[in-house]
This record gives C-alpha cells, sequence and structure tokens, in this order.
C-alpha cells in the first residue's frame, strides 16, 4: 500500500481523483453494478421472450426454482465441484510451489512457464483432454492399461462420477499453476535464516516443513482458497464444453443450469432469480470463510 | 542450505513430473498436428512423429473459417488489454497516490468487483447490450472483457505504485514539472514492468474468454477463436488432426507474447500476490 499520510493530502488530490476515476469506475459500475441491480429486476419479472418486458411476478420465479429439484441438484454439484477444486488445486499447487521455490539451474524458465497452462484458451484445454482422454485413440487408456491399473479401456466423460471428476483433474490442471505462482510469493517471504536455524537444531527437511512453512504460509494460503473457491464457482465454459452438464446432470453446476435456463429455455426470469439467489450465497460464504478462517484479517 | 543426495533426487524428480503434467500435453499436441491422421489415432502414441503432413493445416487455413476467428480475436484481446492498462494505470494513480475521502472504500468495493460471479451480469448485460445496439459488435466484447480484467489488474497495479519512491515525483517537483509532465516522463516508464503485467493479464483473459463471446456475437465473421474452435470441434466430426492444428494455432500468439513479457508478469502476479 501507499504510505498514508493525510499531512500529504492536498486539496486538489479529490478533484483529480474523480477525473481518473471517472472512466474506470464509471465502466464498473455500468457493467457491474447496474446489471446486477437489472439481474434483481429481472429476477421479479416473467420473462419469456428476449427483449419483451414480461408482466410483474413478484416472488414466483423464486418460488418455482426453489421448490425445483434441480436447482438444488445443481447446488449439490456445484458444491463437490468447488471443494473437489478447492482441495486438488491447493495440493497441487503447494507441491508445485515448494518445489519452485527451491534454487536449482533455469529456476526463472521453471516459474514463467509453468504457466503455460493458464495462458492457453479454455477451448484448447477442452480439445488436448478430450484428445488424450478419449476411449478410442486417445492415449491416457493405453497408458493405465500398460501400467497395469486397469484392464481395458474406460470411458472418462461416460459415467456420472467419472465425469465430475475428470473435469475437477483437468480444470485444476489449468489453474494450479496460476495459484503456485501466488504462494511461491508467501514462501519468499518466509526468512531464510529460519530455515538455517531449524536445520542447526537438527531439524529435517519433514520438521521444517511442518515447523516454518505450513503455519507461515497458511494466510497466502487462505486468501488464495477463498479466492479459488469463488472463481472455481463461475468456471462454466470447460464443463460446458466437455460434458455440456451431462452425463445426465452428473456435472450440472449452478452456472450451467442458469445458461440453460436462459439461453437454451429462454425463461430468463427464473435464471435470474436463481444467479441472484447464487451470488447471494457467494457473497455470503466469502463473508463467512473470511471471518471464520481469519478473524485477524477482518480488522483491517 | 545445502541439499543432500536425497534432496537432489527428490528435487529433479518432482521437476521432471511437473514439466511433464504440464508441458507433455503441449508438445503432443503440437508435434501430433503434423502427424498423419492415422498415427494421430494409433493405439500407442508416438512421442516424435513419424509421419509429417501440413493437410491439417491447410485445411484449417484454407477451407475453415479459422484465419477469421483469429483476426477477431487478436483485435478483440489487444483493443482489450490497451483499454485495461490506460484505465488501470489511471485508477492506479488514484488510488495509490492521492489522498481522497473514500478511498478505501472503493477500493474495497473493486476487490469484491473481482470474485462476482459473471453468469449473474451474462443475463442483464446481453439484455443491455441488446437494447443499445452492442450485440454482435466487437466494442461488446473489448466492454466485456475490460471489466472482467480491471479489478485484478488495479490490483496488481498497487505493488507496482508501491515499488515507486515518492522522492522521485517530489523531487520533480520541486524542479517545477507539472503533475502531467511527472507522471508521464517519470511515473510511466518506471511503471513499464507492471504495465506489461496488465497488458498480459488483459491480454490472455480476452483470448481465452468464452461465456460472453458465444453470447454476445451471433454472426460467424464475428466470432472469436475460443467461440469458433468449439464450433469446428462439432462441425466436422472429430477430425483430430484440425483441431490439433487449431489449438497449436491458438497457443502461440499468447506463448509468443509471454515469452517477451512473461517474466514480468510472474514478477507481478508473485509480488501482489501477498500483501
Amino acid at each position: 500500500m501507499a504510505s498514508h499520510n493525510p499531512s500529504r493530502a492536498k486539496s486538489g488530490d479529490g478533484r483529480l481523483a474523480l477525473l481518473l476515476l471517472a472512466l474506470p469506475l464509471g465502466l464498473l459500475a455500468a457493467t457491474l453494478v447496474v446489471p446486477m441491480i437489472s439481474a434483481v429486476n429481472i429476477s421479479l419479472h416473467d420473462i419469456r421472450v428476449i427483449g419483451s418486458e414480461g408482466p410483474f411476478s413478484g416472488l414466483d420465479n423464486y418460488a418455482r426454482v426453489l421448490t425445483a429439484g434441480s436447482f438444488w441438484h445443481a447446488l449439490g454439484v456445484s458444491a463437490l465441484w468447488v471443494v473437489g477444486n478447492a482441495l486438488v488445486q491447493t495440493v497441487l499447487a503447494v507441491l508445485a510451489a515448494l518445489v519452485l521455490n527451491e534454487k536449482f539451474p533455469g529456476v526463472r524458465i521453471a516459474r514463467i512457464w509453468i504457466i503455460l497452462t493458464w495462458i492457453i484458451p479454455t477451448v484448447v484445454v477442452v480439445i488436448i483432454w478430450r484428445w488424450m482422454l478419449s476411449p478410442s485413440g486417445g492415449m491416457i487408456n493405453p497408458f493405465l492399461i500398460s501400467i497395469g491399473l486397469i484392464d481395458r479401456p474406460i470411458g472418462f466423460f461416460s459415467s456420472g462420477p467419472m465425469a465430475l471428476a475428470s473435469l475437477i483433474l483437468i480444470n485444476s490442471w489449468r489453474w494450479f499453476p496460476f495459484v503456485a505462482i501466488m504462494l511461491l510469493a508467501g514462501l519468499q517471504r518466509i526468512p531464510a535464516d529460519l530455515y538455517e536455524a531449524a536445520a542447526v537444531d537438527g531439524a529435517g527437511p519433514i520438521a521444517r516443513f511442518r515447523a516454518i512453512t505450513w503455519p507461515l504460509l497458511q494466510p497466502t494460503l487462505l486468501v488464495l482458497t477463498v479466492m479459488g473457491t469463488l472463481l472455481s464457482f463461475n468456471v462454466f465454459d470447460i464443463i460446458w464444453l466437455l460434458t455440456a452438464g451431462g452425463p445426465a446432470g452428473a456435472s450440472e453446476t449452478l452456472p450451467v443450469l442458469i445458461y440453460e435456463t436462459a439461453f437454451k429455455a429462454y425463461r430468463m426470469g427464473d435464471a435470474a432469480a436463481m444467479s441472484v439467489v447464487a451470488s447471494l450465497m457467494m457473497i455470503g460464504l466469502a463473508i463467512l470463510l473470511i471471518d471464520r478462517l481469519a478473524p485477524k484479517e477482518t480488522g483491517r | 542450505m545445502k541439499r543432500g543426495l536425497p534432496g537432489t533426487l527428490v528435487l529433479v524428480l518432482s521437476l521432471a513430473v511437473l514439466a511433464a503434467l504440464v508441458l507433455l500435453p503441449m508438445w503432443l499436441v503440437g508435434s501430433s498436428s503434423f502427424k498423419l491422421p492415422r498415427e494421430i489415432i494409433s493405439r500407442f502414441p508416438t512421442f516424435f512423429p513419424h509421419s509429417f503432413t501440413l493437410q491439417h493445416y491447410q485445411k484449417l487455413l484454407g477451407t475453415s473459417a479459422f484465419p477469421t476467428y483469429f483476426v477477431n480475436s487478436t483485435l478483440v484481446a489487444a483493443c482489450s488489454a490497451f483499454v485495461t492498462v490506460v484505465l488501470a494505470t489511471l485508477a492506479g494513480y488514484a488510488f495509490f497516490r492521492l489522498e481522497f475521502r473514500g478511498r478505501d472504500f472503493l477500493y474495497r468495493l473493486i476487490m469484491v468487483a473481482y470474485a462476482f460471479p459473471s453468469i449473474v451480469i451474462l443475463i442483464p448485460i446481453y439484455l443491455m447490450f441488446a437494447k443499445v445496439g452492442l450485440i454482435d459488435t466487437d466494442l461488446a466484447l473489448v466492454v466485456v472483457n475490460v471489466t472482467f480484467a480491471l479489478p485484478f489488474s488495479i490490483w496488481m497495479m498497487r505493488t507496482f505504485f508501491a515499488s515507486l519512491p515518492r522522492e522521485l515525483e517530489e523531487a520533480a517537483a520541486i524542479d517545477g514539472a507539472s503533475r502531467l509532465a511527472t507522471a508521464l516522463y517519470i511515473l510511466v516508464p518506471l511503471l513499464r514492468p507492471g504495465i506489461a503485467a496488465i497488458a498480459i493479464f488483459a491480454f490472455v483473459s480476452s483470448w481465452t474468454e468464452y461465456l460472453f463471446a458465444s453470447v454476445l456475437i451471433i454472426s460467424d465473421a464475428k466470432r472469436t477463436l475460443p467461440v469458433g474452435l468449439s464450433g469446428i470441434i462439432g462441425q466436422y466430426q472429430i477430425d483430430w488432426g484440425l483441431l490439433l492444428a487449431g489449438a497449436s494455432l491458438s497457443i502461440l500468439p499468447v506463448v509468443i507474447f509471454f515469452g517477451f513479457v512473461g517474466r514480468w508478469f510472474v514478477a507481478g502476479l508473485t509480488e501482489g500476490a501477498v500483501k
């Protein structure tokens, strides 16, 4: 944070800030705040035809959506999706960050290029994994057979639990390097003499990790987990392009259900009601997570 | 600290796994895009191509709309990156160099925007853009992409402004330089790494954005790469050679771009991640 020194405040600062912030904040207001308010408004109307206003229907949409099984099913899938991603991504990212925090020739290059999976478009991620996991001609099945893990090719997207698990692994593959690079920052902030002192006291690598790295890494990990939860809840494209929510709704998360309701069934009111409920949940979750897990963080 | 032999072994092994995890799929996609179709789907994948053909690329560039998608994506991503950089720099200066009422509140509000579920605003944005005639325009995508890249970019900006000593600006002010001159000739050049980091963040976000591009763009001639490529997946009954060539060409520009400014991006990310 820039140093906060009231004595430096100049009378012209306020006007200049207004001028500089007019465009960026105006844009965010027009594309985030106004649509959010508009989403609430749409959710109170029965809109079936795009562009029409639709009659005011009060909380009917909410009542219909919240009593339908599909919403709760999708919420459950979303919960599995978010928790699965958080676990897999965090474990992979911690391991990768620990490796990248070591000193070795080429460490700078490794730190830059590990993020390759993040800079490629999702649709390419989809092509890569559909190809590699394909039961005919994909290379993962022959590989698993050759090391004796399975005895005949399996369809990674044909059974429900398998499809969701595959999606979680693919999405984690895509995101773990991004998280790992951010964790690196936390690791690099840990003073080296702590480790040296511990080593002098005879602590081995595992003991050092448990006594120093893990506790000191936790604040960073917490911020990233909260952020990761919110971000992976939002993920739509990878699921849509690989399974479209299938088989039989097994990977239908809330964003997928909202998209289908709005742009396949053209029930804008219902979709908006679901998205308002979803965003209230996400905001609630964010507050809850930060409050429960890091009471110190809220004071600021 | 010295690493023993076991430590070195563990490190080398982990690095190998990490490299395989990230690079192997890329290598397989790139190298297989030059293979003949029957080699692509052979039971035991070849690490180095045994056959060589350009037929997939010829088909992709000659008979599909891929080149159009490519140009559209480049245009949208470049514009989004430019606008994001300008707006994030303006906001960064205001937030991290000026004192004004409500600064902390506004800054926190922007952080909330970063975690905002994009699906919530999809429907209202669609209806809003339909009303003002922005549907099926590149401008619509630029507006949306900037919106999503801006909060994180402002957040990253904080790190870069914090790394600049205030004394520089004060010295310039004493020398009689105006605020604008100070910003243009002293701050902007020093902020170059930060600007590069934000540019790549915005470019990549835009280059990979699928959801809004699929809803806000209707005509085939205006599609971006992610949506266009996903259309090709369905259009040709899984022509892997064609798709792998398309995937390779979609990765290439970001890889080249990243090769030039990637280190700034990683530096920005690692420094910006934690307060």
